[in-house]
C-alpha cells in the first residue's frame, strides 16, 4: 500500500493566456490532514478539480491512491469523498434522498444514509428540502454526501463556509477523528490560516498557483511566531491574541466549546 | 450499476414540477384542437366568437377525425419537438443549473451511464405524455362525436403521432449535447428553436428528407402534402443524428473540462 495517498507531478493548468496553477508538486501522505491554504484565486479549487478528474491538466500528472487520473476514469473514486467549491444538492428533493442517490451511486449499505445523518447532527432537517436549509446545514449536507461511503481520502475545498463557529469546531473535531481513529487522509483547501491551524498536521501554501511554501503545522506556527515578533508591534501581537482568546470565549458562552475560567464568570447567564 | 444510475435519474424527478408542467402543456394541446372542432362544426359560433372564430375558419378546419388526426400529429409533431427539447434540455441543464454536475462526475460511476440513463428517462417521460394524451385525445374526439372514425384511420393516426415522436427522440441527443456543452438550460431550447424554424425552411427546398429537422414537418405535411412513409435517406439521418448526438454528449461528458 502506497504511503502517499495523493501526489502531483509538475501539475499545470493554463486557460488562454492565464496559468492557474504552475508546476504543482504535492504528497500527501496516507492518514495525515493536509492543509492546502491560498488567497482566493491562488489554484486551489482549480488543484481540487484536476484531483478529481473534473478538468484535465494542461501539464503533469495526479495521482490518488496509487491511481492515475484519466479524464473520464472514476473508479478510484469509490475510495474518495470530496466536496467542491460551494455544497450543492438537489434543491426539490429532502437530505435523506439527496443521501440516498449517493448511497446507490456508490454502491453503499441503505444504513449509511442514517449513519450519515447522525455523523453530521442533521437528524431534525433530514426530511427538509435541500432547497429550504441554511448554507450552514447546504454544507453539512455535502460534508454528509462526502462521508456517507466512508472513503480513505477526503479532498475539501474549504469545509467550514458556511457554518457557524460550533458547527467550524464539530468539523474540525470529526475530520480529526476521522484521521486519527479510521486513518482517513484528509486534504483540505482554506484561505483562512486559523480554520487550517487548528487542525493539518502539514500544510502547503499555494500563490498565483504555486506551491511557495509547505511545512508542518508546529514549524509553520513557529515562522509565524517569528515573523510577528519582528512584524508587529507588542499591541498588535496583543490584539491577534485578544482575537484568538475571544473565539475560545465564544464558543464556551454558547456552550460548544472548552469551559474556560473567562467563559464561566460571564454576568448575563 | 447502471440499474441505479437509472433509478436515481427518475429520484431525481420526485416533486419536480417540470413532469407535471410539460403534461399540462401537451394535455392541453387536444383541447385547442377539439376547440376549434367545436367552433367550426356550426358556423354561426364563428361569428360569434370573433377573432378566435375567425382563426378557426381560416384553418380551413372541418369538424372530422381524419382532420382531428392530422390536427393532432400537427401539434405532436411540432409542439412536442419542442417540449421535448425542454425535457431533454431539463434534465441535463439543471445539473449545472443546480451546480450539482460536479458532485455526479466525480461519482464511482462511469460518466456514460448519466448520459443513457438520462436520455432514458427523457424517452420514458416523454412516451408516457404521449400515451397519456392519447388516451386524452381520443376520449374527447369519442365525446364530441366527430364524424368519421373507423378502426383504420385510428390505427394510421396513432401511428402518425408515435412516429412523430419517435422522431422527435432521435433529434433528443443532439439537444443533450448542447446541454452539457453550454452548461445549461436556455442554449438546448434556443437550438431547437432555430432548428424548428430552419426545418421549415428547408422543408420548402425539396430536401426536406435530408435535412433532420425537415423530417417531421415533412411527414405531417406542415411544409407539403403529408408523405405517407418517408424515404429511406430520412431514417438513416436520423439515425445519424441520433448517433452524432449520444455520442458527443458521451464525449464531453468524458473529456470535456467540468469546471462548473
Amino acid at each position: 500500500m502506497p504511503d502517499t495517498t495523493v501526489s502531483t507531478r509538475a501539475l499545470v493548468k493554463r486557460y488562454r493566456d492565464v496559468t492557474a496553477v504552475d508546476s504543482l508538486n504535492l504528497d500527501v501522505r496516507r492518514g495525515e490532514i493536509y492543509g492546502f491554504l491560498g488567497r482566493n484565486g491562488a489554484g486551489k479549487t482549480t488543484t481540487i478539480r484536476m484531483l478529481l478528474g473534473l478538468i484535465r491538466p494542461s501539464g503533469g500528472e495526479v495521482t490518488v491512491l496509487g491511481r492515475r487520473i484519466v479524464p473520464g476514469e472514476t473508479g478510484v473514486f469509490s475510495r474518495v469523498g470530496f466536496l467542491v467549491e460551494t455544497a450543492t444538492a438537489y434543491p426539490h428533493l429532502t437530505v435523506r434522498e439527496n443521501l440516498d442517490i449517493q448511497r446507490r451511486l456508490t454502491g453503499s449499505p441503505p444504513r449509511s444514509v442514517a449513519e450519515s445523518i447522525a455523523l453530521l447532527r442533521l437528524d431534525p432537517y433530514a426530511d427538509r428540502r435541500a432547497g429550504q436549509l441554511s448554507l450552514g446545514n447546504k454544507q453539512r449536507l455535502a460534508l454528509a454526501r462526502a462521508l456517507l461511503h466512508s472513503p480513505e481520502l477526503l479532498v475539501l475545498d474549504e469545509p467550514a463556509n458556511g457554518l457557524d463557529p460550533a458547527g467550524i469546531v464539530q468539523i474540525r473535531e470529526l475530520l480529526r477523528s476521522l484521521a486519527d481513529g479510521r486513518g482517513v487522509t484528509v486534504f483540505m483547501s482554506s484561505h483562512i490560516l486559523a480554520e487550517v491551524a487548528h487542525l493539518a498536521d502539514r500544510i502547503g501554501i499555494v500563490h498565483d498557483g504555486r506551491l511557495i511554501e509547505e511545512s508542518s503545522r508546529d514549524e509553520l506556527a513557529a515562522k509565524a511566531r517569528a515573523f510577528a515578533t519582528d512584524a508587529y508591534t507588542p499591541e498588535e501581537r496583543e490584539q491577534a491574541l485578544l482575537t484568538l482568546d475571544l473565539e475560545r470565549y465564544f464558543l464556551a458562552r454558547t456552550g460548544d466549546g472548552p469551559k474556560g475560567g473567562a467563559a464561566s464568570t460571564g454576568g448575563d447567564s | 450499476m447502471f440499474g441505479q444510475v437509472l433509478a436515481t435519474e427518475f429520484m431525481k424527478l420526485h416533486r419536480a414540477k417540470a413532469t407535471w408542467a410539460t403534461l399540462a402543456v401537451l394535455a392541453l394541446m387536444p383541447l385547442g384542437i377539439a376547440l376549434f372542432m367545436w367552433i367550426v362544426r356550426e358556423p354561426g359560433r364563428a361569428a360569434q366568437l370573433g377573432l378566435l372564430g375567425t382563426k378557426a375558419s381560416l384553418a380551413g378546419l372541418e369538424a372530422t377525425w381524419p382532420q382531428y388526426f392530422y390536427m393532432l400529429t400537427l401539434v405532436f409533431g411540432v409542439g412536442g419537438m419542442l417540449l421535448l427539447a425542454f425535457i431533454v434540455a431539463y434534465l441535463f441543464g439543471r445539473e449545472y443549473r443546480d451546480a450539482t454536475a460536479k458532485n455526479m462526475l466525480a461519482l464511482p460511476v462511469a460518466r456514460h451511464w448519466f448520459a443513457v440513463a438520462k436520455l432514458l428517462v427523457a424517452a420514458a417521460w416523454w412516451m408516457a405524455l404521449i400515451v397519456i394524451v392519447l388516451v386524452e385525445a381520443m376520449a374527447i374526439g369519442l365525446a364530441m362525436g366527430l364524424p368519421g372514425f373507423s378502426a383504420e384511420l385510428a390505427a394510421t393516426g396513432i401511428a402518425n403521432v408515435l412516429l412523430a415522436a419517435t422522431i422527435s427522440l432521435l433529434l433528443a441527443p443532439v439537444v443533450a449535447w448542447i446541454a452539457v456543452w453550454s452548461r445549461g438550460e436556455v442554449a438546448p431550447i434556443a437550438f431547437s428553436l432555430v432548428m424548428l424554424a430552419l426545418g421549415n425552411l428547408f422543408g420548402k427546398t425539396g430536401w426536406a428528407e435530408w435535412f433532420p429537422y425537415s423530417i417531421v414537418p415533412l411527414l405531417i405535411g406542415m411544409v407539403a402534402d403529408p408523405v405517407g412513409t418517408l424515404p429511406a435517406g430520412s431514417y438513416v439521418v436520423l439515425a445519424a443524428t441520433f448517433a452524432a448526438g449520444t455520442g458527443a454528449t458521451i464525449l464531453q461528458l468524458r473529456f470535456a473540462d467540468n469546471s462548473q
